[in-house]
Formats: structure tokens, sequence, C-alpha cells
């Protein structure tokens, strides 16, 4: 197999600070309402109300990382009519932005809403998986800014050998429509991709 | 819905009439030369033939309005390998170019008959091939809302209706303004006959097409089951309007046109039901088109 960079996010050790959306937003100087790493917060469960007093039983809360995941099966490629996004040899998906055209076609074809339309540029922006750092031998800004050291980056077998092949917590898609390049390590309270039992608690701030 | 997304509401539904009549037109021209002779034909259905151009590229230039980039519209075609917008930005340049062409020759009277009919088949044939680009566009994975046979489906049906009521409202137009003789009267009752026919079976064929549509979203998972939420809620009263502007008020003026059409009825009366009947096939088609582009929700994040 080719090189393929991935992310690595551990559930259990994160705590939704946002601290690697931010130091994204930072790197990569991103106007407001653009956001290439968002953190959804994903909570679900009920109280148990025993002789009127409210006993937690089922609840649960937990955040999810998540940028572009930088696909083994990228769709974005695939339907971008300009042929402005392409796979770097390490797996990096990038968008040429002077070849895109604006039509935002990859934004209704990713299922990460990783593609982000910026208006005032007139073309998609996405994560880059930081890759002018990554071409110094450095890492990613989000993983740098990590204060729990729940984020990691390195080539794909290394992530997986490190923390496992689970890439479906819920919220995010089911992963074999885009085989995302990408390790969630879960904690108790994760649930897998398609479960209806919880729900997104954070909307405005995605 | 925002302004990019009307833009390709107006292309696909214009670009849809453009072929659809395109298509109708042809066959219509067919018929016409084999009973009324090339020179009646031809001033039957030549006017009709020049309005397919500019309804066209109005459809062109409104979708180069969802672009974020106007000036970069030449670099939408190159990934032809596996991006169905840049198939059907080709397609769509090809029937354009290919209707002006088809105009040009009628108009100056270059060529053979022959050699025109086989542009216009060529032309109708290629706008066929875009309505399937088009709808191919929109099957994708992560929109379970488009992500249906119902998408080519119901763009195919759109087209063939649009097409049909816009040459019917083409033909009583012209109708009006040439000589006529009881060939003619003859031919242009049963043009109108038949494509009144035609409209309310396609009328029928969405008719039916809609349920089994919601009945499939609603297997589709969370998303889908959003996508209908939207359009049972906020959406409602345009849903109801879709149906009740196609399948009865359409309905009724094709039945009534047939009708009409049957019987020697009064000629003006005959237009107005067939201009009224392209007005209101046409606002149904926005308005479906408007929830297709209204309630789609992406899977995921």
């Amino acid at each position: 197999m080719a090189k393929q960079y991935a992310f690595s996010v551990n559930i259990g050790k994160c705590t939704g600070c946002k601290a690697c959306q931010i130091a994204c937003k930072d790197k990569n100087n991103l106007p407001e309402g653009i956001r290439w790493r968002r953190v959804f917060q994903y909570e679900g469960g009920e109280w148990i109300n025993q002789n009127g007093q409210m006993i937690p039983s089922n609840v649960y809360a937990y955040s999810v990382s998540a940028a572009c995941m930088h696909c083994q099966n990228p769709v974005c490629t695939q339907v971008c009519p300009a042929a402005a996004m392409t796979k770097r040899d390490d797996g990096i998906v990038l968008i040429d932005q002077d070849k895109c055209i604006g039509c935002r076609y990859c934004s209704w074809a990713c299922p990460y809403g990783a593609p982000q339309f910026n208006e005032d540029l007139g073309v998609m922006t996405k994560c880059n998986m930081c890759a002018d750092l990554v071409d110094m031998g450095e890492r990613p800004a989000c993983v740098e800014a990590c204060p729990y050291r729940a984020l990691d980056f390195g080539p794909i077998e290394d992530v997986q050998k490190k923390y496992g092949k689970f890439a479906a917590p819920a919220p995010l898609p089911d992963p074999n429509i885009t085989h995302p390049s990408v390790v969630y390590v879960a904690n108790k309270s994760t649930k897998t991709s398609g479960d209806t039992s919880g729900q997104l608690k954070n909307l405005e701030e995605l | 819905m925002n302004t990019r997304e009307w833009a390709l509401l107006i292309f696909s539904i214009l670009a849809q009439l453009a072929v659809g009549m395109m298509l109708v037109l042809m066959i219509v021209r067919t018929y016409a030369v084999r009973k009324l002779g090339e020179e009646k034909a031809a001033e039957l259905t030549e006017m009709p033939f020049y309005i397919v151009v500019p309804i066209m590229v109005v459809a062109m230039v409104a979708s180069l309005f969802h672009l974020g980039k106007v000036m970069h519209v030449i670099g939408a075609v190159p990934n032809l390998g596996t991006s169905w917008m840049s198939r059907e930005v080709v397609f769509a340049v090809i029937f354009m170019i290919l209707t002006a062409v088809f105009a040009f020759l009628q108009w100056r009277k270059i060529g053979s008959a022959s050699l025109l009919v086989i542009i216009g088949w060529i032309t109708a044939v290629v706008g066929l091939v875009l309505v399937y680009c088009m709808g191919m566009t929109y099957m994708l994975p992560a929109q379970p809302a488009w992500n249906s046979l119902a998408t080519p489906v119901n763009f195919y049906l759109a087209a063939l209706l649009l097409g049909v009521v816009g040459t019917a409202a083409a033909l009583v137009a012209v109708y009006a303004r040439i000589q006529k003789n009881a060939a003619l009267d003859e031919f242009v009752k049963l043009t109108l006959q038949n494509l009144a026919i035609t409209g309310i079976v396609l009328l029928g064929l969405e008719f039916l097409v809609l349920p089994l549509y919601l009945v499939f979203l609603s297997t589709q998972g969370t998303a889908a089951i959003h996508s209908l939420g939207s359009m049972f809620n906020v959406y409602s009263v345009v849903l109801a309007f879709r149906l009740i502007l196609v399948f009865v008020g359409a309905g009724l003026l094709a039945a009534y046109l047939f009708r009409k059409a049957s019987a020697s009825g009064n000629e003006k009366m005959l237009a107005n039901l067939a201009y009224s009947a392209f007005a209101l096939v046409l606002l149904g088609e926005v308005l479906a088109r408007f929830l297709f582009y209204a309630t789609h929700y992406r899977i995921g994040i």
C-alpha cells in the first residue's frame, strides 16, 4: 500500500476543549464560520425517576474531534469537476485553489463536511493536514496543540498499530463509504456510527 | 435554499424544458412532414425550434451563478473520467451548440432537409444523454434524498412533460399566425390531442413515482428521515401545492384540452388552455425542484 498519513483521536482522553479547533484556525488563518477541525459533542441516555428522585443511569457524553479524513477512497477528488482535489503520494488530500471553481459539489459529496466554502475567496477550503509542517518533518498544529495528548498523527500503519482500527464513532458516518484515514480510541460511552440513542448537542458550534 | 441553489433550479428546469421540446418537436416535425409536406411542416415547427435556443442559453447563464468563481467556468471540464458534473457540463454545452447549429441551418436554409433532420435527432439524443448526466450528478451516497432511481426518473419525466406542454403552447402560438387549410387544422388538432394524452400519462407516472419515493426515503436512515420531516413540516405547503398543481390542476387542464381538441372547438379557448397547461406544469415542476434542493440532507457530520 502507498504511504498514507492518518490522524488518531483518543475519545477517552478528549475533554472537548477545542484547543485543536482553535490551533487549526490560528495556524491556517481561517475566517469566521470556517472550521477545518470541529469537535462534535455527542450525548444520550436518560435519568431514572425512583421515588421522586432522579437517579442517573445510562447518561453519557463524549466529544469527537474530526477534520478531513484524507480518505483512501476520497469522493471529493472523484466528483470535483475541475480536478482541483488531488491525493498526494503521502495520502494527504489537497485542494488546488487556482483550479477550484467554487461549485461546492464536493461539500455535497463528503460525508464528513470537510470541504468548506470560503465566501471571500469564492473557492472551497479544507484541512490539508498542515502539509507544509509535515513536509518539514513536523506534526499538524491540532496534534501539537492538544493539551491532553488525545490527538496523534503518523503513517496509518503506525497509527493503527498503536491505537487499533476503529473509525466509526457516532455521529460520524459509516466508514465504508470513503475509508477514512483515521483511528478513534473508543471509551466506554462511545457509540458506533448509525447509533440513534444520542444526539449532537453543540450544533450551534459546528 | 440559497442563491446558488436557485441558479441550479433555473438551470435544471430550463435545460430539461429545452431537451423535452427538442425531442417532442422532432417527433411532431417528422409527422408534419409526412402529413403536410415539407413547406407547411416547416412553417408550423420552425418558430418553436428557434425558442429552444434562448431557453438553453438562459439555462447555461443561470448555471454560472452557482459558481464561486465564474471566470473559472472552463475549469469545470477536466474530470470527465470520474465526475458526473464534468459530464453534465460537457453535454450541456454540446446540446446548446447543437440547438444553435440546428436553428442556424434552418434559418439560413443551409443543407438539405435530411441533413437538418439528422442534426435534429442527434441534438435530441444528446439532450437525453444530458438529462441522464444531470440525474447521475445527484446520485451521491452522502445524499440519501437524491441517491435513488427517483432522481433520474423524475428528471426524465420533467423533461418529457415540459417538452410536451411547451411544444403544445408553441404550436398553438404559431398556428394562430399562419395561413390555415383543412389538412393543417386536422393535423394541429390531432397533435394537440396526442400531446394532451401523453401529458396525462406522464402526470400519472409522476403521481406514481412520488409516493414510492417517499416510502423508499423512509427506509434510508436518519438523514433521509430528516428530509422527509422537512418535506412534511417546513415545506408541507410547497409539497401540497406541487401535488395540487401538477396532478389536479394540470391534469384537469390536459383532460379538458384533450376534450376541446377532439371537437372543433373555439380556437382562442384552445390556445389559452395550452398556455395555462404549460404555465401550471412549469410551476409544478419548479415547486418539485425547489423541494429537491431544499430538503436534501447529507449523512454524517
